[in-house]
């Protein structure tokens, strides 16, 4: 450990940290643009610039603090005069050539060099010349657009693919204030499972995803912590969505209960900062049209009726099997092995297969289980064999189907099927009960990953009136129904 | 006569750069001494002894920088020549590759065996021609005399060299950007720490040394540093190769000792100001380096301490002498076109600033020009002084700075009347 | 690019082991002396031959001056723009140059034998105003020097 000095306070740092590193650690912040905790050190926005007190004459130098190493005894000054003096005149620079786009662009109200500007500068550009012009709408990729006025060449995307992805897809075309970020011709870009982490990580308006362009400002929306049900990785996710004192000036109802846009939640244990574009898509998973029909062989009825249907099912079956969901929380896999365990011959099914053109697996993130739950599940009940018909007995009478993904032609004919999903399909129709059952975005629960390490989501919406939440099912569809042996 | 000589110590001829020439003048022998005869420690020791001072422009002693380089630490070690020469005004290295290669390469010998480098590379502009193609032919013509290759002399000295060819980029002069292109990178410099003598080129410890000042490397070690600090001053021993251009008479190299009267060599040796004109100022030593007016020389020396005193510099030896009816304001303009085109883009004060310079005074020059556009130049120029990865942000500033003080009343007049006050003259009239 | 593969293997041997990066530009050069520019396919092709990512030589070729994705003239007017150049005549050999090609800086004529480029300091400002045609300087390029260069370049 190294004892230096901040602010005239002591404080100590690790060997071979930056101040920069030490400054955050001991409670310090210090702006910065290029630099990341995750990437090299690139050294070229120069806005962490500090000041070094020294005896000699002319008092204190200023250098960047990404690249300096902390010294015994230094004593660093974060925000003193010339520190001060430094960044506005580094600000300068950088709003140069900005465009005030901040009227029109997404970054605004979650913008770096917004916040950088109120805090530190204020002032107006002192030029009175032209701006360079440059692309405004180039297109990165199908997911990504890159405005490179807006850019301010900090290159932490292209640090990112190079470092991070390793998809070395980006690079800085031309020199001088000529520079671009342009992707590599081959479309490796687009081709990037984890391209979309640059949007998150451009401290500007230059890198913006496509699919939220101009659809919400961020300071409407909330992120509430919930885990991407993509892979057994479980990478920790914000979800965001309307803030409830906002519902009311929606102009669409729809927008009230809509997964605005999808981004990483920071997890040291599990994903670190990012996540893979799959988990940003998360919208093309959970908001796939909803089942809110409780149903008998496709007849409509009230749920109630179905739950004592299910229940009598299940009272009276000699030989029942279930397939329980790799999709369900810890809580409900819990309740399921509570409610049910004993009573059904249980198998865990992969509720989701990958799908052609799916990236199986990497050093990265990806897992090859496309299941968030598959760890919690085994830990209760064995997986389904790979000669699936081996887990139905010739006279299993009745099959209980929780979650998706699994055809029913598989299922002996004889048997009685009670399912219990979330979204519309076929199969639905075909069960002698179905149950409608809330997706994750309408409960709170915990998933546990290939590793051990078990992550929480919250509820983002409320579910509909006829849909049922499987943890309250399981009891109830459990109990003896009158005049049936238990 | 321009003082003692170190390096211009033969005629040139059409056969003077040969390996044949260079044996008869007793080229190699000195390598064959250190081969045979010295530690690498004792040859660091002789060019730190001598006080040599980088002839690329920053003037840092070599022996220091070798003396970082950590012998027997198990990691390869790299040497790299700078002959990117691409700093305006300077054309001196020139002299050395074109007409004495083998000095180049016998020095850069001893040089590796001191630092135990293994690869060595020199670092040549893409532009340059003539100057490659008779470094080519002496590295070819070394090869198959055994100087370079496989235990060389039969000694357990290997060493090989590759000459990497530029492609069109001044910043690439720089040394940590030089690495980065040997590389086969963009020329992005780097931020120090690391220095490139524990971090360079792959990583590796590397010192990279003007060509000229390795061209210095065998006479140190075949004479002595003694023999070497006789010559020059204390704090500026040894010789400088000078290129003067511009509006002097006898442009060309000529090899200054240090000490040297300033004025007498600019008036007698080169033959004065083009024409017969007077001398309105001078740049010493490359763009990036203050402006001398005509009665600033007088007193001068040619040495670090009195161009420093005199708050310019010997940087790159490239000097340019400019003459009465020059207009600084056009010149200024050549010199901020020229920085914003070399600007690697990296780092926000040098790319914003460059271009922004350039705006203004392409302005200025156009008639367009506003009373605030001179304090902007000066605060951009501030902005960029110790702000940047690399000098060329500095550099610029200081050029900028340097003329602006010197020649305010020019910028005031041109902003003022919409026009130069010398008919934005850069030539003068040969009568 | 294939037939040039001999020399670059040949190339590689006097570099040191793990510096194969260090090959794009001097490859990119050959390339480019060979064929007159840089085409897609020898990017492609340069990229599985190094081993270094594509946008690493994409980024080499857009970075220096001297390399070119597209063919330009036969001949390749380069005239130095910078200080000592200037002062000794350079604007008047740009102005000449344009006049007597009839294309401005940056342009090809359209008979494709003749590209003109401004350039900065080409490091022979004893003898400006300086002229690079393709490879090769011209120095101390008089009025009549120029001409009788342009004039004397084969079609």
């Amino acid at each position: 450990m190294i004892d230096f000095f901040i602010n005239g306070q002591p404080v100590q740092a690790e060997d071979n940290q930056t101040v920069m590193q030490a400054a955050k650690a001991n409670g310090f912040f210090i702006p910065y643009f290029c630099w990341h905790p995750q990437l090299s050190v690139p050294g070229n926005c120069r806005i962490c610039m500090v000041e070094v007190e020294t005896e000699a004459e002319g008092g204190g130098w200023l250098d960047i603090a990404c690249n300096m190493p902390v010294t015994k005894g230094m004593r660093v000054l974060t925000d003193s005069d010339k520190v001060r003096a430094r960044r506005k005149e580094t600000l300068q620079f950088i709003t140069l050539n900005h465009p005030v786009d901040c009227g029109i662009c997404d970054k605004a109200g979650e913008c770096t060099l917004q916040d950088y500007h109120y805090e530190y500068n204020g002032a107006p550009s002192i030029s009175r010349d032209a701006k360079v012009h440059a692309t405004k709408h180039f297109p990165l990729s199908e997911r990504i657009v890159l405005d490179n006025e807006r850019c301010i060449l900090c290159s932490r995307c292209v640090r990112f693919t190079r470092e991070i992805s390793k998809s070395h897809a980006l690079g800085v075309q031309s020199r001088g204030d000529h520079s671009l970020i342009r992707p590599v011709e081959d479309g490796a870009f687009e081709a990037d499972p984890y391209s979309d982490n640059v949007v998150d990580i451009c401290p500007v308006g230059a890198l913006l995803s496509r699919q939220f362009l101009h659809k919400a400002r961020v300071w409407y929306l909330k992120p509430t912590p919930s885990v991407c049900p993509g892979c057994e990785r479980g990478c920790n996710v914000n979800i965001w969505h309307r803030k409830s004192e906002w519902k009311l000036k929606a102009l669409d109802a729809k927008q009230n209960a809509r997964i605005d846009r999808v981004t990483p939640l920071e997890n040291p244990a599990v994903n670190g900062p990012w996540i893979c574009n799959k988990g940003r898509d998360l919208a093309r998973i959970l908001e796939r049209a909803r089942a809110e029909q409780a149903m008998q062989k496709g007849r409509p009825v009230e749920l109630q009726a179905a739950i004592d249907s299910a229940r009598a099912l299940i009272g009276t079956a000699r030989q029942p099997v279930a397939l329980v969901s790799s999709w369900g929380s810890n809580e409900e896999l819990a309740a399921f092995h509570a409610a049910l365990g004993q009573r059904f011959a249980c198998y865990v099914k992969p509720d989701w297969l990958p799908v052609p053109g799916e990236r199986l697996e990497d050093d990265l993130l990806i897992r090859p289980d496309k299941n968030p739950n598959r760890a919690a599940a085994c830990a209760l009940f064995p997986a389904l064999p790979a000669d699936v018909q081996s887990a139905f007995p010739p006279d299993t009478d009745l099959v209980l189907v929780w979650g998706e993904g699994f055809s029913f032609a598989q299922l002996p004919p004889t048997a009685r099927i009670i399912y219990l999903n979330s979204y519309l399909q076929p199969e639905n129709g075909h069960a002698d009960v179905f149950l409608p059952i809330s997706a994750q975005t309408e409960r709170a629960g915990h998933y546990t990953n290939f590793q051990g390490v078990v992550s929480g989501f919250e509820a983002c919406f409320a579910k509909k009136p006829g849909v049922a939440d499987a943890l309250a099912l399981f009891a109830a569809i459990a109990a003896p129904a009158e005049g049936s042996k238990p | 006569m321009t003082g003692r000589k170190l390096l211009m110590t033969f005629p040139v001829t059409a056969t003077s750069h040969l390996l044949a020439d260079y044996r008869a003048r007793g080229g190699y022998a000195t390598l064959e001494k250190v081969l045979r005869q010295m530690r690498p420690e004792e040859v660091t020791k002789e060019v730190t002894t001598s006080g040599i001072l980088g002839h690329g422009g920053a003037g840092f002693p070599a022996g220091r920088k070798w003396g970082v380089i950590k012998l027997n630490d198990g990691q390869p070690h790299y040497l790299c020549a700078n002959a990117d020469e691409g700093e305006p005004g300077t054309f001196k290295d020139r002299w050395i590759l074109e007409n004495a290669p083998h000095l180049l390469l016998e020095s850069m010998l001893i040089t590796a065996y001191a630092l135990q480098v293994r690869n060595a590379f020199v670092y040549i502009r893409g532009e340059f021609d003539l100057p490659y193609r008779r470094l080519a032919a002496a590295v070819e013509e070394a090869y198959a005399a055994g100087w370079f290759g496989e235990r060389i002399l039969g000694t357990i000295f290997s060493c090989d060299i590759v000459i990497y060819r530029g492609a069109g980029s001044y910043v690439c002069g720089e040394a940590s950007a030089l690495i980065t292109s040997i590389e086969g990178k963009k020329g992005y410099p780097r931020n120090r720490p690391p220095r490139l003598t524990v971090r360079g080129l792959y990583q590796r410890p590397t010192v990279i040394n003007n060509v000229e000042t390795l061209a210095n490397v065998t006479g140190i070690v075949a004479h002595g540093a003694e023999a070497f600090r006789k010559v020059g001053t204390a704090k500026s021993p040894g010789t400088q190769l000078v290129s003067i251009s511009g509006h002097v008479q006898r442009p060309g190299v000529y090899e200054v000792e240090y000490g040297y009267p300033l004025a007498k060599f600019i008036y007698e040796d080169c033959g004065g100001v083009l024409g017969g004109g007077k001398l309105k100022c001078i740049v010493p030593g490359g763009i990036s380096t203050k402006v001398l007016t005509a009665a600033e020389i007088e007193p001068l020396t040619y040495d670090h301490a009195s161009l420093a005193g005199a708050g310019s510099g010997v940087g790159s030896g490239g000097m340019v002498v400019i003459a009465e009816g020059t207009c600084m304001v056009r010149l200024l303009q050549i010199l901020l076109r020229f920085y914003h085109h070399e600007s690697c883009g990296q780092c926000t004060p040098c790319r914003e600033g460059m271009g922004w310079m350039h705006r203004i005074i392409d302005r200025i020059v156009a008639g367009e020009g506003r009373p605030e556009d001179i304090e902007q130049l000066i605060r951009i120029s501030k902005a960029n002084d110790g702000t940047t990865i690399c000098g060329m942000g500095d550099a610029a500033g200081y050029a900028t700075v340097g003329i602006i003080a010197k020649y305010r009343d020019e910028f005031e007049y041109f902003i003022e009347h919409k026009r130069s006050r010398l008919d934005g003259r850069l030539e003068v009239a040969i009568p | 690019m294939k037939h040039l593969i001999a020399e670059f293997d040949a190339m590689r041997k006097r570099y040191p082991a793990g510096a194969e990066s260090s090959l794009v530009l001097p490859c990119l050069r050959r390339i480019q002396e060979d064929r007159g520019f840089v085409a897609d396919n020898d990017i492609a092709e340069l990229t599985e031959y190094i081993g270094v990512p594509r946008i690493q030589i994409e980024e080499v070729l857009s970075h220096y001056t001297q390399f070119r994705r597209a063919p330009i003239g036969r001949w390749h007017v380069q005239a130095c723009r910078n200080l000592s150049c200037s002062m000794r005549g350079a604007e008047g050999v740009i102005e000449q140059l344009s006049r007597k090609l009839g294309i401005a800086p940056g342009e090809t004529t359209a008979d494709g034998r003749f590209t003109l480029s401004t350039v900065e300091c080409l490091g022979s400002c004893g003898t400006a105003p300086v002229v690079i045609v393709n490879d090769t300087y011209h120095e101390n390029m008089s009025p009549a020097r120029l001409d009788a260069l342009i004039e004397g370049l084969p079609k």
